[in-house]
């Protein structure tokens, strides 16, 4: 464990390298800190500019635009109460408040420290566990690999969205995608209806570009979208506030609470590596249980200082805990992951449970990245964030057709074929009429990367041994099959529960 | 209503693929086929499918008979005003796609940029100076990094 850091202390440990992490964190927080422009959206656009550079230095970059945008939703939340990303939902509960009784300052620096002390948390869970996790990896078969997927697309499907079928049914939609083309294992060429186009399958990134950037975008232009972001610049106008920071002061208000902040990275951490669940669900959860346990819950809500450690300890930590199975497994727990992972597969590197043994010098890049990209982050928000809040200025028709125009090149750049530009097309419509309609896109992308892990799985299987009976009787993979199921019983009870519960009190 | 929409066109996908899939060659006696696991999503995705449209049809009888009624003219012309900005990017979107292919990448991405934004923006010509001076800025040095340093070659388009 300790090896692999040193290991990949020594590969990012120069000028250049730091200095891309630097930029990455920074585009983080831009990402985090403009409403309408995703963290997501951000990742994505970074990839095709790190295809030159070496692997680690590309992933160390988008770990940098990972852990900066985390904590870039924390300005807007704190001095205007909108949250900038849903990961800082939570903070705009105490944050803000405390802002307007006149300690705008102490809100920030006290949402900083918390988010980097959090990291830190999260990154010590992350290199004790995720080599264990490898390690037991390694003794699942075919079986266990099928079925892991199939656990890890129910629970993507019942943690977002509104109602599991729809999260199912993206997730089923992804796999399909993920059939065109060529088939994995004896390369007959599939669905491919006569196009050219789709003769060469429907490459991953392309799907994600289209479904999280494009249609994200065309959101942002709805008419009531418009009229909300005019009013909100209105009265961003009247709010210039000022404030002083004082790090030192704070860091020690923070380290007073270890409690809080211990707990809350914890549950950060863990939310973090449940697939589909990510810092929107966690900042909430933390808040939530730090207020169960703080001995005055009465003042959260007012403006009190665990209140905004909690949220934004919940929010960053999620970071390390979204690593643990995308590392360990080859599993992503979200879009983010999802691209991180296929960065890598652009130079090569196959994702899974042998990437530590393989290759210990990117995982441990990764590692350090994490580590180095939260140093960086906390440095440049205490320096940076005077000019950072004058970014939310940036107007809506500057940003989309630009940000556009990046989807496409970034479209472009990544198999330099010009027919992708139509798959990208059709997934952006694709995806704005399914978030238009509730349908969460998580599950989608994550099933169109995992759907040729699946097959080619389930058919070593069944190649092996044509019991199909093997799935059930084998303990590991009749474990996870029951928690999948456990997880779509769990949810449409507990949605079943808040519709009687709602009914009841009409 | 869009919902249903949703679901029936996917219970059309699933049984397109299902029954593509029934159409590739075997190659080998291997349990599984080429065709096998689409096949197997497709089922998935087509049951899943209209389990949904079951329930939203009943949701959509349930409601019909109180809610009022709004004239068709009515719900085109709102739905218009919503999304006019959307409808609207979208066709200039695909016509960069298209027109980047025949006029090269640096005018059509130029262009894209500055039309669109001033569509969506306020029509000042001061904006517009701004667009202009980024839209260039932007296309050129995306252009010259990933001409120069990834060695992409961008399309110059046909006549040129």
């Amino acid at each position: 464990m300790l090896d692999l850091l040193l290991l990949g202390m020594t590969e990012l440990l120069h000028i250049k390298l730091l200095f891309i992490i630097l930029l990455g964190v920074i585009v983080g927080i831009l990402a985090g800190l403009i409403p309408g422009f995703t963290v997501t959206m951000a990742i994505v656009l970074t990839l095709p500019l790190t295809f030159g550079m070496e692997p680690v230095a590309g992933v160390a970059a988008m770990i940098g635009v990972f852990v900066g945008g985390m904590s870039g939703g924390l300005i807007s939340a704190a001095l205007l109460g909108i949250p900038g990303t849903p990961s800082s939902v939570a903070t705009t509960f105490d944050a803000f408040p405390m802002s307007q009784n006149g300690e705008p300052g102490k809100a920030l620096s006290i949402g900083i420290w918390a988010s980097f002390l959090s990291s830190i948390v999260s990154f010590f869970i992350l290199i004790s566990i995720a080599p264990q996790i490898a390690d037991f990896a390694l003794l699942l078969g075919p079986w266990e690999m099928f079925s892991l997927i199939v656990v890890s697309l129910t629970i993507i499907a019942s943690v977002t969205g509104d109602s599991i079928i729809k999260g199912l049914i993206t997730g089923a939609f992804g796999l399909l995608i993920s059939t065109v083309g060529a088939d994995p294992i004896i390369g007959i060429p599939r669905f491919s209806f006569g196009l050219d186009t789709l003769r060469a399958g429907i490459p991953f990134l392309v799907v994600l570009i289209g479904m999280f950037a494009i249609s994200r975008l065309f959101q942002s232009l709805e008419n009531k979208e418009m009229v909300q972001d005019k009013q909100r610049r209105q009265e961003e106008k009247l709010k210039e506030v000022k404030f002083i920071l004082q790090p030192l002061k704070t860091m020690k208000t923070v380290m007073k609470k270890p409690g809080t902040l211990v707990g809350s990275s914890a549950i950060g951490s863990i939310i973090g590596a449940i697939p589909g669940a990510g810092g929107s669900i966690a900042n909430i959860v933390a808040y939530d249980q730090a207020k169960k346990w703080s001995k005055n819950p009465e003042k959260f809500g007012t403006g009190c200082e665990e209140g905004v450690i909690a949220s934004e300890a919940g929010n960053n930590s999620t970071v390390g805990g979204d690593l643990i199975p995308t590392i360990a497994l080859g599993i992503p727990g979200s879009a983010v992951t999802a691209v991180l992972l296929s960065a890598l597969m652009v130079h090569g590197i196959t994702p899974g449970p042998l990437l530590i043994v393989n290759e210990p010098s990117v995982v441990g890049g990764i590692f350090s990245a994490f580590l180095i990209a939260s140093f960086w982050m906390l440095i440049t928000q205490f320096v940076g964030i005077r000019y950072f809040v004058k970014v939310t200025q940036v107007p809506v028709h500057m940003l989309v057709p630009i940000i556009l125009v990046l989807c496409v090149i970034g479209t472009f750049v990544l198999n330099n074929r010009l027919t992708d530009l139509y798959i990208l097309l059709a997934m952006g419509i694709i995806g704005y009429l399914f978030a238009k309609y509730g349908f969460s896109l998580a599950p989608a992308i994550i099933g169109v990367i995992l759907g040729p892990i699946a097959e080619v799985n389930l058919r070593r299987a069944v190649m092996s041994d044509p019991d199909w009976t093997l799935f059930f009787t084998r303990p590991i993979s009749l474990i996870f099959l029951v928690l999948a199921v456990l997880s779509i019983l769990f949810t449409v009870w507990q949605s079943a529960k808040l519709k009687r519960r709602s009914a009841g009190s009409l | 209503m869009g919902e249903l929409v949703i679901g029936i066109i996917l219970i059309i996908i699933s049984i397109t693929f299902y029954v593509t899939a029934g159409g590739f060659p075997a190659l080998s006696d291997a349990p599984l086929q080429a065709g096998s696991f689409p096949q197997f999503i497709a089922v998935l995705l087509g049951f899943l499918s209209l389990i949904f449209v079951l329930i939203k049809a009943k949701e959509l009888a349930g409601r019909k008979s109180g809610s009022t009624q709004e004239s068709m003219g009515d719900k085109i012309r709102h739905f218009y005003e919503e999304h006019r900005l959307v409808l609207i990017t979208l066709v200039s979107l695909v016509l960069y796609i298209i027109l980047m292919q025949l006029i090269g990448f640096v005018i059509t991405t130029i262009v894209f940029i500055v039309v669109t934004g001033y569509i969506i923006g306020p029509k000042k010509k001061k904006d517009l100076l701004i667009l202009s001076a980024v839209a260039v800025v932007v296309t050129l040095s995306a252009f010259f990094f990933f001409e120069n340093v990834l060695y992409v070659r961008f399309p110059s388009g046909l006549l040129f």
